[in-house]
């Protein structure tokens, strides 16, 4: 059986999966360059196509109670092809992880402590979701609903804070932009911030009662996906023409905060909620990482697993990329390229064959 | 139990040391060190291709800090210290040579570019103060009429601080509306258009025997990043009733019977502005709203009936539209967009802005505006007849 002995239960799933897309926040800033002021749009188109294929995920899980995607992999595409397919998810999981290791690194070098070595926070960092991991998915499922009420006061306070400066004719023209941006675009979106919930196929089988496991990612995603809307209509409406040269739009918009010249330099709000939102999603993606290699290797449990590999993806975070400049162009153009056929092909797939040859039932009665 | 204990206790005084050894900040930097910059002024320098920037710095303590070396009298609270290069980077790190630190600009409250330099062209010295991560996006962006490093020189009668004076000067715009605050990121807004002209408040210094003071005269305007002209105050007020920015301001009219003159005070204004395309022809259906308030006469004419109201809202509105002219016309004199004209049409009409943006210095001077201005005194403050011989008693 699964590697995971926690149960979550699935009010949880909805404030794990709400938070872990929440803490995209600031990756929306892919998008912005490339579909200025219809990033808005964008975010709700690849919302709507997401969904089905999240809902897929939460289909497949409901399906194979009990069980992880990499024992999915095994049953439905059989030993060898569900090894290579798992390794694929390896491969993206340590990828992404290790861009988002390097995200808060890149945040803190850039906007608040210039000084010191990028790897120090890159060390600190995974060692603290290191330990987050080592106490298992309980412990991350307990502690969500914090998480994302902390990341939606941030995102609302700065919002509401920001609203004298806010110009709604900066949305205007709606349809300007040739349609290759808005595909590119709408690509980015669901392949970031809402198709990297394919991770959630790793943790679904935790779940004690699956009854409204659909209506619960449901809303979790549309909760994820409401939060970034308003940062990118914050932005937008904020910064206008300027939006497409920041670094980070998000940061920008927030210094300019000046409210009676009192209430300025907000950008500990948002250097604080993103540090804490993006621990929560770099947990997540920590934990999924070392449960699928200890799963895959059949490994009693992974948590001698989570220091080697926090330490191997500090390494790659480290050195993968020599500056925000090809981070953001190989995200913008290859990142989404790779994981297209882990998030939208594969689960889906699974599904249909699991249909097919009618998988669960028999394979449930061999048990292992 | 006596066990578990002892852990917890060694658990606690680990931290409790842990507290010495993480305190450490890397790249700390304590309140006596800092140079903190409140104001910059870039200027031409003498040699060719280089720039003269000019840091006024704050002395903590006047009296402690004789150490800085000829930066003019003694009892003056800030520092103004310069240094040349080829860019504004450049020129900031060669100012180490004489601070002997790095400056501290995040407290920067103005920055302002010497006329030589505006001319010359802005974009190329403006990323810097978009780049640089201590700079914020909200610090004010102004030319000077002449040299910025004398502007920055004339010692302000109330404020203790030149830079903060100046910021000071352009927060309160409001009171006349004679001119507006840019800050860096409207700027940079501006630069990126492909048609609005970016403009920036201008200051200049105004000898008078021993003492120097700082004025606001006007507006510069910016085409394609260079100082181009620049507008007086009663056509920046004319720009402002177009983009609804007119927040106060005294309009003088001549009262009904012509021996005097009603001054109103101006208390909202409200403006939209449609943009039209009829027959290829470009029109600009401005509509202004305006509410003032009576507040001075020099007439004994009781002024304050239905009847000298109609006169005078009438009289006021033919002012506003005046004003609203003479900005146009001044601005297709510089065939420059400072109104945004060209941004309304992009956004109302995207289709047909394909065509107009590449020849948009042809078109601009041929649009026709159609200003409407609905003006209304909605009161008279503490009087309701003048203090006069009262007519009615003949």
């Amino acid at each position: 059986m699964s590697i995971e002995k926690g149960k979550i239960s699935s009010q949880q799933l909805f404030f794990l999966i709400a938070g872990f897309v929440e803490a995209s926040a600031l990756l929306i800033d892919f998008t912005v360059g490339i579909t200025e002021q219809q990033t808005w749009m964008v975010i709700l188109a690849g919302l709507i196509i997401t969904t089905p294929f999240v809902l897929s995920y939460v289909a497949l899980a409901k399906s194979f109670p009990g069980m992880n995607l990499v024992q999915i992999n095994d049953m439905v595409y059989g030993r060898f092809l569900g090894k290579v397919i798992s390794l694929y998810y390896i491969f993206f999981f340590s990828m992404t992880l290790s861009f988002n290791i390097r995200d808060v690194g890149e945040l803190y070098i850039t906007f608040l402590m210039q000084d010191t070595p990028f790897i120090f926070f890159l060390i600190v960092f995974t060692a603290t979701c290191a330990y987050a991991v080592t106490k298992g998915i309980e412990v991350l499922a307990r502690i969500s609903h914090l998480i994302l009420v902390t990341g939606f006061f941030a995102i609302t306070s700065t919002f509401i804070l920001l609203i004298d400066q806010m110009d709604f004719s900066n949305f205007l023209p709606f349809f300007e932009l040739p349609l290759i941006r808005i595909f590119q675009g709408i690509h980015i979106v669901s392949s970031i911030p809402f198709g990297e919930t394919v991770v959630f196929l790793m943790i679904m089988g935790c779940m004690n009662k699956t009854e409204h496991a659909v209506k619960n990612t449901f809303f979790g995603l549309l909760i994820g996906a409401l939060s970034l809307l308003f940062v990118a209509v914050r932005n937008t409406a904020v910064l206008g023409r300027t939006q497409t040269i920041w670094t980070s739009t998000s940061f920008q918009s927030i210094r300019l905060i000046n409210i009676g010249t009192v209430l300025t330099r907000m950008d500990f709000v948002i250097g604080i909620a993103q540090t804490i939102l993006i621990f929560f999603k770099c947990s997540i993606f920590l934990y999924v990482l070392v449960v699928a290699v200890s799963q895959l290797f059949g490994l009693k449990s992974y948590v001698p697993l989570v220091l080697p590999l926090a330490a191997i993806e500090v390494i790659i975070a480290a050195t993968v990329f020599q500056s925000p400049v090809d981070h953001a162009t190989i995200t913008q153009n290859a990142g989404i390229i790779y994981s297209v056929p882990l998030v939208f092909v594969f689960p889906p797939l699974a599904l249909l064959i699991a249909k097919i040859r009618g998988l669960p039932k028999v394979e449930r009665g061999k048990g292992t | 139990m006596g066990k578990k204990t002892n852990f917890l206790i060694m658990k606690l005084i680990l931290c409790f040391f842990m507290l010495f050894v993480l305190s450490g900040c890397l790249g700390e930097r304590e309140i006596n060190d800092l140079e903190i910059v409140i104001g910059m002024g870039v200027d031409k320098d003498e040699s060719p291709d280089n720039i003269l920037l000019t840091a006024q710095v704050v002395k903590e303590g006047i009296a402690g800090k004789s150490s800085g070396g000829g930066g003019g009298g003694e009892d003056r609270p800030f520092w103004n210290v310069s240094s040349k290069g080829m860019t504004i980077f450049e020129a900031v790190r060669q100012m180490t040579h004489k601070t002997g630190n790095r400056l501290f600009i995040s407290h920067n409250q103005v920055v302002i570019f010497g006329n030589d330099l505006a001319k010359e062209g802005l974009q190329k010295y403006i990323d810097f103060f978009l780049r640089a991560h201590e700079m914020r996006p909200t610090a004010f962006i102004l030319v000077a009429e002449d040299k910025a490093s004398a502007v920055m020189d004339a010692k302000p009668e109330t404020e203790k601080l030149p830079a903060i004076n100046i910021g000071k000067l352009v927060k309160t715009y409001g009171f006349t509306s004679h001119f507006y605050k840019v800050n860096m990121k409207d700027f940079a807004s501006c630069l990126m258009s492909p048609t609005t002209a970016p403009m920036a408040p201008l200051v200049s210094v105004i000898e008078n025997g021993e003492d120097k003071e700082i004025y606001v005269s006007g507006m510069a305007v910016f085409k394609k990043g260079k100082m181009v002209g620049k507008l007086n105050e009663d056509e920046v007020r004319g720009l402002l009733w177009v983009l609804g920015e007119v927040k106060s301001g005294v309009i003088i009219v001549p009262t009904p019977n012509e021996q005097g003159k009603a001054v109103l005070e101006i208390v909202k204004v409200k403006s939209k502005v449609t943009p039209e395309i009829k027959d290829g022809k470009i029109m600009m259906n401005i509509k202004i709203k305006e509410d003032s308030s009576l507040s001075e006469q020099t007439t004994t004419e009781n002024l304050a009936t239905i009847e000298a109201f109609e006169k005078i809202q009438e009289a006021t509105a033919e002012v506003i539209k005046q004003e609203i002219m003479k900005a146009f016309d001044k601005s297709r004199e510089l065939n420059a967009d400072i109104f945004g004209f060209g941004e309304m049409l992009h956004k109302k009409y995207h289709k047909e802005w394909k065509n107009l943006e590449d020849n948009w210095d042809v078109i601009y001077p041929t649009i026709e505006l159609n200003i409407d201005v609905e003006s209304k005194i909605i009161k008279t403050d503490l009087l309701k007849k003048p203090a006069a011989p009262n007519e009615g008693k003949k």
